[in-house]
């Protein structure tokens, strides 16, 4: 392999997770569209994906689809949990944001706790969605479940615009998150939003675990680094921006490759750090601009 | 309550024995102390190595104990944290005030502690390597070499790969090891061609692995524990890369799902007790099957390796405490350093003042998993 085959690589490499990154994004911004809140049980979602399903399918032998679903659903299932149980008593209590923040952040720690009560500390995974060999470009692999990753990602975010921008309950959503007040008076049932803001981000966070898992392994600890990346992933793409919070992604896992390949991979968390920091310094409202 | 001075006396006194003898109770229990990451990446192995210690000691106190004394194990969670661990240690030195510590693989939290555990006069018997002062911490770990020349051996004898990579992640016993490879690999004729580091939550290796391939490495020396060595192999297949993938000491159960994917390409350090059925006949093999009765009646088929050397740091305590007569840490430690042809699980235990690192012979082979079973590499 030549060098330009090899920087070449790192950078599909680079694509490849930062897909993920971006997908993890994309969960934090349908919270926040809808709420105003950052939601940091955002990598236990992620956990669920893809344990639920790899549980699903080897302890009670479904089908890979089947279980996936079943996975979905119970994220979902969780996510609503997680609003009702310590999102929704905070809210009705106008606490400040950060204190749900925080909440969510315990929320993240007590999932984390109760996968591995119940499924155990064994890493696990998934075996990829078509089994086929990378595609090889020259020297270059690609590798066949980043390009459904990829799609996956796509069609989420054309799927996410249309629904935000032309459906009643998208533009409710975000109504409820300008002004929470002003969207009781019109009628919108604004506790009703946020349940659905919160299930509909779980579903995403598990969508991702589950297009993640075949490439690397999923244990019930993985939540936590995934939702820093998924979380600088959108502060890069403009908070709130779900193509932001994709292309964010994207440039997150490049910058990271090219740290490893240049710098080595102590350097990986310090280039993607000091992007952050960069951002947050000189384009705090991200590439697309913050939907605030 | 009492009305008479007789009944307040009699209440008194036997409120007073009651409390002596729960008092004397305690002091007749040896307190064995674990720090243990039963949670983080040194989990798999760290729970292990946990239940081969109180699986010695239920086996040891089933037979009256050590010298009539019972044994008590006391175990705390470090989380694979270094900072976590000082913490664990603290309490139960101050707290549980235990006699002993047979603690787990967590090398950076037990050279943090080791000072203070020093000061406490408290011998300990470590899964990890041991901390720089080592004047109370011995070690049931062979030394770091071992499984690295173990592998460049198996290269250099059953393969025609002389240029390797090695991936190692930054806890003090994967440092060592890398060290030691970069030092021995020209002995067996083979090149390190390329470093490269990784950290236990990395989602994504290809870089890494590509680097090695285009160093021009026909294998990848992993050192280090954890879910890491599926996202390795998961990575190699995605590569399409045709480098074979040797693994550092590690749990079977994480191993299995790795050679689903990478099949005979993927390589692993055994330790005698993970290929027990197809060890040679001997001493060895003989002490593993003494541990793996009450394993097995337990456990069943869990990986017994880790737990197995967890099982001999209570022996080893147990045969110091003995030859010495003593339950006193001064004693226990002055005693350990005696031990000499000690036949543990993993080999056999040398000590003295000098050398609390007791296994001085590799016991180590190269291992598959070839349709589901444990083989030795051929």
């Amino acid at each position: 392999m030549d060098n330009i085959s090899l920087v070449l690589q790192s950078l599909i490499s680079g694509i490849s997770i930062g897909c993920v990154y971006g997908l993890i994004g994309i969960g934090f911004c349908v919270i926040y569209n809808a709420s105003g809140i950052v939601n940091f049980a955002q990598g236990a979602f992620v956990m669920i994906g893809g344990m639920a399903t790899s549980v699903l399918m080897t302890d009670f032998q479904l089908p890979y689809a089947a279980a996936a679903i079943g996975a979905i659903i119970i994220a979902g299932i969780v996510g609503a949990a997680v609003e009702r149980l310590v999102v929704r008593p905070l809210w009705n209590r106008n606490v400040a944001i950060f204190v749900m923040i925080l909440a969510t952040l315990a929320a993240q720690i007590v999932i984390e706790r109760m996968a591995y009560i119940l499924v155990g500390d064994q890493p696990k995974t998934l075996p990829p969605v078509s089994d086929l060999p990378p595609m090889m470009l020259g020297g270059v692999a690609v590798n066949i479940q980043s390009l459904w990753i990829l799609a996956s990602s796509l069609i989420i975010i054309a799927a996410l615009n249309v629904f935000f921008k032309t459906s009643r309950t998208g533009k409710a959503m975000r109504a409820v998150s300008i002004n929470a007040e002003a969207a009781v008076l019109q009628g919108i049932p604004v506790s009703r939003m946020l349940t659905l803001a919160f299930v509909i981000s779980a579903m995403l966070g598990a969508i991702a675990g589950i297009l993640l898992t075949p490439t690397q392994y999923t244990a019930f600890n993985v939540g936590v680094p995934f939702a820093i990346s998924g979380f600088i992933a959108a502060i890069i793409g403009g908070f709130g921006r779900p193509l932001g919070a994709f292309i964010g992604g994207i440039a997150l896992g490049v910058i990271q490759s090219m740290a490893i390949l240049e710098l080595g991979a102590g350097f990986k968390n310090v280039a993607a750090l000091s992007l952050l920091l960069l951002f947050l310094f000189f384009r705090p409202s991200g590439l697309l601009g913050s939907t605030r | 309550m009492f009305k008479t001075a007789f009944g307040r006396q009699f209440f008194a006194s036997v409120v007073s024995v009651v409390a002596l003898s729960s008092a004397a109770q305690a002091d007749d229990v040896f307190k064995v102390g674990i720090s243990a990451g039963l949670t983080g990446y040194a989990a798999t192995v760290d729970r292990a190595w946990s239940d081969g210690v109180q699986t010695a000691v239920d086996t040891l106190n089933a037979k009256g104990g050590i010298m009539g004394r019972k044994l008590e194990v006391v175990v705390e969670d470090n989380r694979s944290n270094p900072q976590e661990a000082v913490t664990v240690y603290r309490k139960m030195v101050s707290s549980d005030e235990v006699n002993l510590f047979a603690s787990g693989c967590v090398s950076a939290g037990n050279a943090a502690a080791a000072p203070m555990v020093a000061k406490a006069e408290i011998p300990m018997i470590l899964c990890s390597i041991l901390p720089k002062d080592a004047a109370w911490a011995f070690t049931t770990l062979p030394p770091a070499g071992f499984e690295i020349e173990k592998r460049f051996e198996y290269l250099r004898d059953k393969t025609d790969i002389r240029k390797v990579g090695v991936l190692h992640d930054p806890t003090p016993y994967a440092l060592l090891q890398k060290d030691v490879a970069q030092k021995v690999a020209a002995t067996y004729g083979i090149e390190v061609v390329s470093v490269e580091a990784y950290k236990q939550d990395d989602a994504d290796l290809s870089v890494q692995l590509s680097k090695m391939q285009a160093a021009g490495a026909g294998a990848v020396m992993k050192i280090g524990l954890g879910g890491t060595t599926l996202t390795a192999a998961k990575n190699l297949k995605q590569l399409g890369s045709p480098m074979l993938l040797l693994t550092s000491l590690e749990d079977l159960a994480v191993f299995k799902p790795v050679a689903e994917v990478l099949g005979d390409k993927f390589f692993f350090v055994a330790s005698p007790s993970q290929v027990y059925e197809v060890y040679p006949d001997g001493g060895l093999k003989t002490a593993i099957g003494e541990f793996l009765e009450p394993w097995r009646a337990k456990f069943g088929d869990r990986d017994p390796n880790w737990a197995s050397r967890g099982w001999d740091s209570i022996m080893l305590a147990a045969k110091a405490i003995e030859a010495g007569q003593s339950f006193e840490g001064s004693a226990i430690r002055d005693n350990l350093e005696k031990i000499t042809g000690f036949q543990g699980t993993t080999g056999s235990y040398d000590m003295s003042a000098e050398k609390h690192q007791g296994i001085s012979t590799n016991p180590f082979v190269v291992a598959q998993i070839i349709e589901g079973k444990v083989r030795i590499a051929q």
